[in-house]
């Protein structure tokens, strides 16, 4: 069993509020992100978890018990630190050892030379071996056993980093930005190794990323924390699809959601630059944010009361899509359009076009960022 | 290219100074050494080994080693494991460490000639303020702690503070006395190193990532003596390595505290090989018997320098 509760976590330093009441409930075997710009408290969440830092107030429940008196080291949660904080003087394969020897072996039998002595030392260390060796195998680390952590490369080092912590077997593992230290094409790599390790260790991760792809791609659920609050915590597609919030739906998703500046007249009619939704909004009335996800925008050779027009200013090619920065002609906004690479291929910067939507797939947001469902009539 | 004479022009003025002022004066000692050479002599005679001779036959010159290895023995092991225990200390403080740094450094930063003067009047037998806090003690706490009373096997009729009231206030004269003079100089060599030690250590100890500890603690190691085990001791070494090589060469050269506390004496108990070297060839003008111990005590160095780089820096991991 891993199931994790926080409930109604506060953290302060010295005057400054880090943490506000935050509910989550980590179910076993789940791959939880925690995401968030940073500064937003993530990691100091983790480590409330963890048990490395004291909460100001507030419960932590592992496995329905209460550990908030409970220190670190008995919490049987392992974690991958964003250092990995290797033991550097150690060889790796004392390094996968110090976990299983810290905890099988008794104080005698830790002692140097006479602790050999002890009758049941041998079988705890044949023990540590296969467990070990086990670890290693899987992580494809075997190779590495005889060597110190400065002479690994960081991917090596990350894979050490994962073994120290898989050893144990513990109730559930803490990450903390593994993966920031790794180049760009390692970390895409990693991304789907450890969503694999996931599935075939079936124990619960609690992973803390600023990067939202990390975020999307990996977990079972997501929770965005933006300045210490939690904004919302579900899948990964529903909070794509659905943000709670204007910062949800600007954090997630690269390129970023477009906002429009809009309104909303009494019949809830909602209309931005020259256009007007078909769906109404349950707000009536006011000004809104309408958000437009660049994929949702198209280039089109239509011009109607359903199409803007722009400048492009900014033609970004990745291979597979292509997105145009485009300005436009009112000048109130900047805007990002997802166009595929054959329809799209004669339009160079400079040029002008006409931007039609996908119907049904704005998200609306009120002044305060909330977000602002559409009626179903 | 390879004709090129400029490298030369570029290396010559390093290594001809480096001749003069370091490797030619060492093969001038040691040249002396086995001469009958004394300074202002016109002529000197080659003796060849004699001066050895002397110093590993001759009872003072025996005594000097004995004086000196007991300093290097007991001040380095001491002075190193004080300087780790007060900098882990005040590394765990809150607050008022820089106080206690200021206070263990000040030894270091305050000349030792002053230094020793103040120590031979706290000294002093009769006059001290350590012996006469002694004699107001008798039949008091103090005996008590300080005479071992509280040690079961210890009678309190018979212990040395007993014995010395009982006496006349018969204390110890310190720096006066055969049994005590070197390690009265031993416990002001350790007063004046460990503030030292303390300093590199603290720098050691900053150096050390946080988050090891933190990884020390996830993986189980609960007491302080474990995570001192796992992170502090291992990833100290460099420093240790270090803190251990300074001090071993300072309290070899130790000189002041003798100069002016003991000159060596009493009966040769605190001889040490700096102080040796100063009484032959500068006092008594022995120019060759000093360059004798001068070599020796070269010798000492670097075995100790050898041992050093080839021995524990296998051991320690940067």
């Amino acid at each position: 069993m891993g199931t994790i509760s926080l409930k109604n976590i506060s953290k302060s330093f010295g005057s400054t509020q880090v943490l506000n009441n935050l509910n989550v409930d980590i179910n076993d075997g789940e791959f939880l992100t925690l995401v968030g710009p940073s500064g937003c408290g993530k990691s100091t969440l983790l480590r409330i978890i963890a048990g490395l830092e004291q909460q100001t107030s507030g419960d932590v429940l592992i496995d329905n018990k209460n550990v908030n008196r409970v220190r670190a080291s008995e919490r049987d949660l392992a974690m991958v630190f964003q250092s990995y904080a290797l033991y550097p003087h150690l060889t790796v394969r004392r390094n996968l050892e110090t976990p299983l020897r810290l905890r099988d072996y008794n104080a005698f039998e830790r002692l140097p030379l006479i602790g050999n002595f002890s009758p049941s030392k041998k079988e705890k260390t044949e023990s540590i071996n296969q467990l070990v060796n086990k670890t290693s195998e899987t992580l494809k680390i075997s190779e590495l056993l005889d060597r110190k952590p400065g002479q690994l490369s960081g991917g090596q080092r990350q894979r050490v980093a994962l073994g120290r912590a898989m050893v144990r077997e513990p109730v559930a593992f803490l990450m903390d930005e593994p993966l920031s230290n790794l180049d760009a094409a390692l970390r895409v790599h990693m991304r789907s190794e450890l969503s694999e390790l996931h599935n075939s260790l079936k124990t619960t991760f609690v992973y803390v990323t600023h990067d939202q792809a990390e975020a999307l791609t990996m977990s079972s659920r997501m929770a965005v924390m933006i300045d210490g609050n939690l904004l919302q915590l579900d899948t990964p597609q529903e909070v794509y699809d659905n943000p709670s919030s204007l910062s949800v739906a600007q954090f997630v998703g690269s390129p970023k959601i477009n906002i429009f500046k809009g309104t909303a007249d009494s019949s809830g009619t909602v209309s931005f630059l020259n256009v007007n939704l078909k769906r109404k909004s349950s707000e009536s009335n006011t000004d809104l944010h309408i958000g437009i996800r660049p994929e949702h925008l198209e280039i089109t050779n239509e011009s109607n009361e359903n199409t803007f027009s722009g400048t492009v200013a900014y033609r970004e090619n990745l291979g597979s899509d292509i997105f145009f920065h485009v300005n436009i002609e009112d000048g109130s906004n900047k805007i990002i359009v997802r166009g595929l690479p054959q329809l799209t291929h004669q339009i160079s910067n400079g040029s002008s076009v006409n931007i039609k939507r996908v119907s049904d797939k704005a998200l609306l947001f009120n002044q305060a960022g909330m977000r602002v469902q559409f009626t179903n009539a | 290219m390879h004709n090129s004479k400029a490298h030369i022009w570029f290396i010559a003025p390093a290594i001809i100074l480096m001749i003069i002022i370091l490797i030619f004066p060492l093969f001038l000692a040691g040249g002396i050494s086995f001469t009958d050479y004394n300074l202002g002599n016109k002529t000197f005679d080659w003796v060849g080994l004699e001066n050895y001779d002397k110093m590993f036959n001759r009872k003072t010159y025996v005594k000097m080693i004995w004086a000196t290895a007991t300093y290097v023995i007991v001040v380095v092991p001491i002075s190193v494991v004080l300087g780790l225990c007060a900098a882990m200390l005040l590394n765990s403080l809150r607050f008022g460490a820089d106080i206690y740094k200021t206070i263990f450094f000040l030894p270091v930063m305050a000349t030792l000639l002053a230094m020793a003067i103040a120590w031979e009047f706290t000294l002093h037998p009769t006059l001290g303020i350590v012996n006469s806090f002694l004699a107001n003690g008798c039949g008091g706490v103090r005996e008590f702690i300080l005479g071992f009373h509280w040690l079961p096997w210890v009678d309190s009729q018979e212990s040395w503070y007993a014995v010395a009231c009982a006496n006349n206030m018969d204390f110890p004269y310190w720096l006066k006395q055969k049994n005590t003079a070197i390690w009265t100089v031993c416990f002001i060599g350790i007063w004046q190193a460990f503030g030292f030690n303390m300093v590199l250590y603290l720098a050691g100890l900053t150096s050390i990532p946080r988050e090891l500890y933190q990884a020390a603690e996830m993986d189980g190691a609960k007491s302080t003596w474990e995570q001192f085990k796992l992170v502090t001791w291992p990833m100290l070494g460099p420093t240790t390595l270090f803190v251990v090589t300074i001090t071993t060469i300072r309290t070899f050269q130790v000189f002041d505290t003798i100069e002016i506390l003991t000159k060596g004496g009493p009966s040769k108990t605190t001889y040490v090989m700096m102080y040796a070297i100063f009484e032959k060839a500068i006092q008594q003008n022995l120019t060759s018997i000093g360059a004798a111990i001068t070599v020796v005590f070269i010798g000492f160095i670097l075995v100790l320098t050898f041992f050093q780089r080839y021995v524990i820096e296998k051991r320690v991991h940067y």
